[in-house]
């Protein structure tokens, strides 16, 4: 177990300076350097900057320096939360993504915590007649959400209940409070309750299908110790699935905060790629891709405490999902 | 099996109607007549008698009606010319890019599960790097960098996409390595070419290959997410993506420019996933759905 621990940390930090190498490596083969895309960011296009003060700048910033030297800097630098300064505003990066972050949190741990909330039952009650009607409609549902995509899935809402029916803001801002999150949060969920109703669905069908689950009927357990026990031994699997839900709930997030003009990082990072503030970019790239890997981590590492056997197998891949 | 052989035909039609759109919307929906007469005066007119790109802005964001049946945008373009030619594009884009994602994940799921040792670790330490991305934002970190484009999206969705097929190749090339007939294929003296060509290949392909529908329906969603953004192929091009992205500032009004692209984007996402389930043969499947 100890074992398996240390070297799925290992695994988490190597992945995580591969994500660090990939991105600085998209830095420097980039067309145009840092000097010339703040010289252009900065100002006025029209005005051209001479080649003595982009040499300069290349000095004041390092960028003359070996690569080597330079992915050693920046890696420390990055490791300090230090990205350097939006090329837009000039505030250091780490402060405009603080300032972002909350509301992208609020956001996403409110709209999981109720996709758990309305998913698992709806899941373990289609589970409870696999075929019956219930479990057909959700399923068919659930097929449905699937396939829309997050952003079409908010503007539909956004027609209905802020266009038509006029109980919901169009653009969220300081004045509307809170009502400006409902929609936005009732999209993510939506977009997210498809995954965890089908996959708790398909677990405890399993797990009820089960000679134990047979056994225990047969000693007189009613349904509620039944699906106790058919939740227990899926712990594992809902320990994976929750990792693998991490990656689509960022890239939705990016989307719905654009939809609904919401000010967190999805939104900022939409931003940042269009004003090519690349130090916002890169520092919102390595963060998702940290949370990723946390989110990956933390399931593996509860799909071992559930089950060791995980742990045991060599060949385990993180990240992987088994149902 | 036959149940299963009805349900494969009809999602095979439901979603062979895309490509088919896609490769007639020049016909159906053009502003020339498909037969003129002598004088110049129309015969025979096309369906849909609208340029994607015919600015009309005496017209602009008409409701539906006789002339339009789907209404014009805010430059007076008709939506279902602009629909129609829109299946084009995100067909295009999601074929393109699923195609060259499962051919990457089969090249090196192939090199790993073949070579083994220090190349399978190199490419399996890829490939957590690239899934520890998500991949819109992996694809939108890469359009900040090249210039907008149609084929800048589809190879960045492809090198997003190919994870997936790697492993599922990887895997199955590990485990048919070592049988008895890939053995006894080798004592007779097949060349490594042979062996992974005639012997592996075959039986490591299938399952990778069977999940084509399932990526072809996320790139298509990658792509019009990124269209949304405003980072997928550049105006004037007819994208549902972009389309849904000018009508979001236009609503509450113009509902007719949000409903069709929404929609045509949901049914080819759903056609898509609907013929990946009927190719596995097994619904609820939850891990292929995770792409």
């Amino acid at each position: 177990m100890l074992r398996f621990l240390l070297r799925r940390v290992a695994s988490a930090l190597m992945t995580l300076l591969g994500v660090l190498a990939l991105v600085f490596g998209l830095v420097t083969a980039a067309p145009g350097d840092a000097a010339s895309l703040a010289a252009r960011a900065g100002g006025n296009r029209a005005v051209p900057v001479s080649p003595e003060a982009l040499a300069a700048f290349r000095h004041l910033y390092g960028l003359d320096r070996p690569v080597a030297e330079r992915f050693v800097t920046w890696t420390l630098r990055a490791l300090r939360l230090d990205f350097g300064r939006s090329l837009v505003d000039g505030q250091p990066v780490a402060d405009r993504v603080a300032r972002a972050l909350p509301t992208t949190l609020a956001l996403n741990i409110a709209a999981l915590l109720l996709a758990c909330l309305v998913g698992v039952p709806l899941g373990v009650a289609a589970a409870r007649r696999p075929g019956g009607r219930l479990d057909r409609i959700s399923g068919f549902v659930c097929d449905a959400l699937f396939s829309t995509p997050s952003f079409v899935l908010g503007l539909l809402l956004l027609l209905v209940f802020s266009g038509w029916l006029r109980v919901t803001p169009l653009f969220a801002d300081a004045e509307t409070g809170l009502r400006g999150f409902v929609l936005p949060v009732v999209t993510l969920t939506l977009a997210s309750l498809a995954l965890v109703a089908r996959f708790v669905r398909v677990c405890v069908a399993a797990a009820l299908a089960d000679p134990a689950a047979l056994a225990g009927r047969a000693r007189g357990e009613g349904p509620p110790a039944e699906i106790g026990r058919a939740l227990r031994r899926s712990a594992a699997s809902f320990a994976a699935m929750g990792a693998a839900l991490v990656p689509a709930v960022v890239s939705g997030s990016i989307l719905v905060e654009r939809v609904f003009s919401l000010p967190g990082a999805g939104g900022l990072l939409a931003e940042a790629v269009f004003a090519r503030d690349l130090p916002t970019v890169l520092a919102l790239t390595l963060l998702s891709a940290a949370v990723v890997v946390a989110a990956s981590l933390a399931g593996d590492l509860v799909t071992a405490a559930f089950d060791p056997r995980t742990a045991d197998a060599d060949e385990a891949l993180p990240g992987g999902v088994t149902p | 099996m036959t149940g299963a052989r009805a349900a494969l035909r009809r999602a095979g039609i439901a979603f062979a109607l895309f490509p088919l759109l896609a490769l007639l919307a020049p016909l159906i929906a053009r502003e020339k007549p498909w037969i003129t007469g002598r004088a110049g005066e129309t015969i025979l007119s096309a369906p849909v008698p609208f340029d994607p790109d015919g600015v009309d802005l005496d017209r602009r964001l008409t409701p539906p009606g006789r002339r339009h049946l789907l209404g014009t945008d805010e430059l007076g373009r008709d939506v279902l010319a602009r629909v129609l030619h829109g299946a084009r594009l995100s067909f295009a884009a999601g074929l393109l890019a699923s195609a060259l994602a499962l051919g990457l994940g089969a090249a090196l799921g192939t090199l790993a599960g073949w070579a083994g040792g220090r190349t399978d670790r190199a490419v399996l330490l890829v490939l957590q790097i690239v899934q520890a991305l998500p991949a819109l934002v992996l694809v939108i970190a890469g359009a900040a960098f090249l210039r907008p484009s149609f084929l800048v999206a589809a190879l960045l969705i492809a090198l997003t996409g190919w994870t997936d097929a790697a492993r599922l190749v990887r895997a199955g090339t590990q485990r048919l390595r070592n049988q008895a007939f890939v053995d006894a294929a080798r004592a007779s003296g097949a060349s490594d070419a042979r062996l992974l060509f005639v012997h592996v290949l075959p039986h490591a392909l299938p399952p990778a290959l069977a999940t084509l529908p399932y990526v072809l329906g996320s790139a298509v969603l990658t792509e019009a997410g990124l269209s949304f953004l405003g980072l997928g192929a550049p105006p004037p091009a007819a994208s549902w993506g972009r389309a849904l992205a000018e009508a979001r500032n236009l609503l509450p009004d113009a509902w007719w420019c949000v409903l069709p692209p929404g929609f045509a984007l949901f049914l080819l996402v759903f056609t898509a996933r609907r013929l990946g389930d009927a190719f596995l043969g097994r619904r609820g499947d939850v891990q292929s759905r995770l792409a």
